[in-house]
């Protein structure tokens, strides 16, 4: 392991509680209820009472009604807090929350910070991709060169992944096999999860036979969408030892944002934030590749995790395709990845799925689908098509 | 339902800083934004350089040439207007001149589709107003 930096925070700060609600087609609730269960959920878990709570960041989802807002302080009775804000980087929110948190924390301006995402986007009758489908235009939609996208039929946010893995296919011949063993394997790990909302095995058969969404991405390529909310809460480490569940340890803190300018040069589909963000959090934590127990990265869709497997270098460009296939990510594999299911099987929370499994694999508390070695634990947070990275390096002990 | 009935796709609405963009592709020209002061081509079209900031532009004609940097086949209706399209072909093309633009490709046999195809612009006349630029294998290696 190589040193930690100088400025590290490793060793000071730490998750103290975690708050999961019932996830998936809840009907009868809004995002602020949500959010207030996971809150009420993670101060429990951390034996910590309303009045502990002196900071709250949120990240809603994409709404629309009764999406959670700063009003969420007032809806939880919450006086004088010392850390308040709205922030929004897409999938790499969840991760930049406790970013900020932490450095809060460490910093002395507040002592347990709550981080919530939360969001109830679908609605009885109608289809999940209807959600997330955004045909926006014609209804106040844009004009001028940015009306021009709808009328072309570009449209959601499957589009984008399906243009970025085409190219990864064809650049690196990775094969449709390959996108769906990683569906496959973490369906296998949701099983075992008593939050997933997909428990049934499927097979690389039913994964060929679901349908096209946006070829190159079939149904069983791209994430849920769920109703629910995560929470956790931020505190020193010292704090932190004296809750009621075995901390989280923070350890590295990163960010990578490539910038998508659209013209030649660059290649930001084949080629996401998650290497710059790895660099800093690596550097922080003290870690390399090796010491990384296990993984839970961002799985908007099969190809972000490959993408995301590569750019932090456990393999070279290209290869992430054969790395899944070989069934190493799978229960009692060499490399664990999304052991709750993920994005894909679990819940669809943004970068909490990820970020929520993670605290639960690094302080033991996975149950059936717990790692045996979970020291160092790697969770990734991913927005946009590929605009947004950031990342957490989580250890079951202080240093 | 007759025609007239048919859902029709969306149709782009042209405002004052893209009007001459607009007109250019009624005429069946592909203009692109281009900095006075650095050269840069860009596209879509802002006010500022995204390069060297500038705020000195002028539109150029562009060649039509380009090379795929990604394609997709849309399955899902969105909108109904699509309806009897689906599955049509999405794209990003890299213009030889650098920008990238979203759009779709037409004439073209699926089993060749594939990064790096060489591809030229060929206009699409939705209405008598508005044409879309749009792509197909070039002629040209």
């Amino acid at each position: 392991m190589p040193s930690p930096t100088e400025t590290s925070i490793r060793g000071s700060i730490a998750i103290c509680g975690l708050g999961v609600t019932p996830m998936g087609k809840i009907y009868d609730r809004d995002a602020r209820d949500f959010a207030a269960e996971a809150i009420q959920l993670a101060l429990a878990d951390a034996g910590l009472v309303k009045t502990d709570l002196d900071g709250l960041l949120i990240n809603a989802g994409i709404g629309p009604a009764g999406a959670i807002n700063l009003q969420l302080q007032n809806q939880l009775g919450l006086h004088d807090l010392r850390l308040l804000n709205h922030m929004n980087a897409q999938g790499a929110t969840a991760a930049s929350m406790v970013q900020y948190a932490a450095l809060a924390v460490h910093h002395g301006m507040a002592n347990y910070v709550a981080c919530v995402f939360a969001d109830a986007p679908l609605r009885e009758g109608r289809g999940a991709g209807a959600a997330y489908g955004g045909a926006g235009a014609g209804r106040g939609g844009p004009t001028g060169i940015a009306s021009l996208t709808s009328a072309y039929g570009f449209f959601g946010a499957n589009t984008g992944y399906a243009l970025a893995a085409r190219r990864y296919m064809d650049l690196y011949g990775v094969t449709s096999d390959q996108l769906g063993a990683v569906a496959v394997a973490q369906r296998q790990w949701a099983m075992m999860n008593p939050h997933a909302t997909k428990r049934s095995p499927i097979t690389i058969d039913d994964y060929h036979n679901s349908r096209w969404i946006v070829e190159p991405l079939h149904l069983l390529d791209c994430c849920l969408v769920t109703n629910g909310a995560v929470a956790v809460i931020v505190t020193s480490a010292e704090r932190a030892q004296a809750a009621a569940s075995d901390p989280a340890y923070i350890w590295g803190m990163g960010q990578g944002h490539p910038g998508n300018d659209r013209r030649a040069g660059r290649d930001p589909y084949t080629s996401s934030g998650a290497t710059l963000s790895k660099r800093t959090a690596f550097a922080m934590a003290g870690v390399d590749n090796d010491d990384v127990d296990v993984c839970e990265l961002y799985d908007c869709y099969t190809y972000t995790v490959l993408r995301t497997i590569e750019d932090y270098g456990f393999c070279e460009k290209g290869e992430a395709g054969s790395f899944v296939a070989d069934g190493r990510t799978k229960p009692g594999g060499s490399f664990p990845l999304n052991t709750g299911g993920g994005q894909l099987s679990s819940f669809y929370m943004w970068g909490m799925t990820p970020l929520a499994e993670g605290v639960e694999q690094a302080r033991g508390g996975a149950g059936d689908r717990q790692v045996d070695k979970h020291d160092i634990v790697l969770v990734s947070g991913n927005g946009g098509t590929l605009d947004t990275h950031a990342t957490l390096v989580l250890g079951a002990q202080p240093n | 339902m007759t025609v007239d009935q048919a859902p029709q796709k969306p149709i782009p609405v042209a405002d004052q800083a893209s009007a001459p963009w607009f007109e250019a592709a009624k005429q069946h020209r592909l203009l692109l934004q281009r900095c006075d002061d650095c050269d840069a081509y860009r596209f879509p079209a802002w006010p500022r350089c995204d390069n060297c900031w500038s705020i000195n532009w002028h539109w150029a004609t562009a060649s039509g040439k380009g090379t795929v940097y990604s394609w997709a086949r849309m399955h899902q209706v969105y909108m109904p207007g699509f309806a009897d399209d689906v599955p049509y072909t999405l794209a990003i093309v890299e213009l030889d001149e650098g920008p990238r633009m979203n759009t779709n490709l037409v004439d073209t046999d699926p089993a060749t589709l594939k990064a790096g195809l060489r591809v030229g612009v060929v206009f699409d006349d939705i209405t008598d107003q508005i044409a879309l630029p749009k792509f197909r294998p070039a002629s040209d290696a």
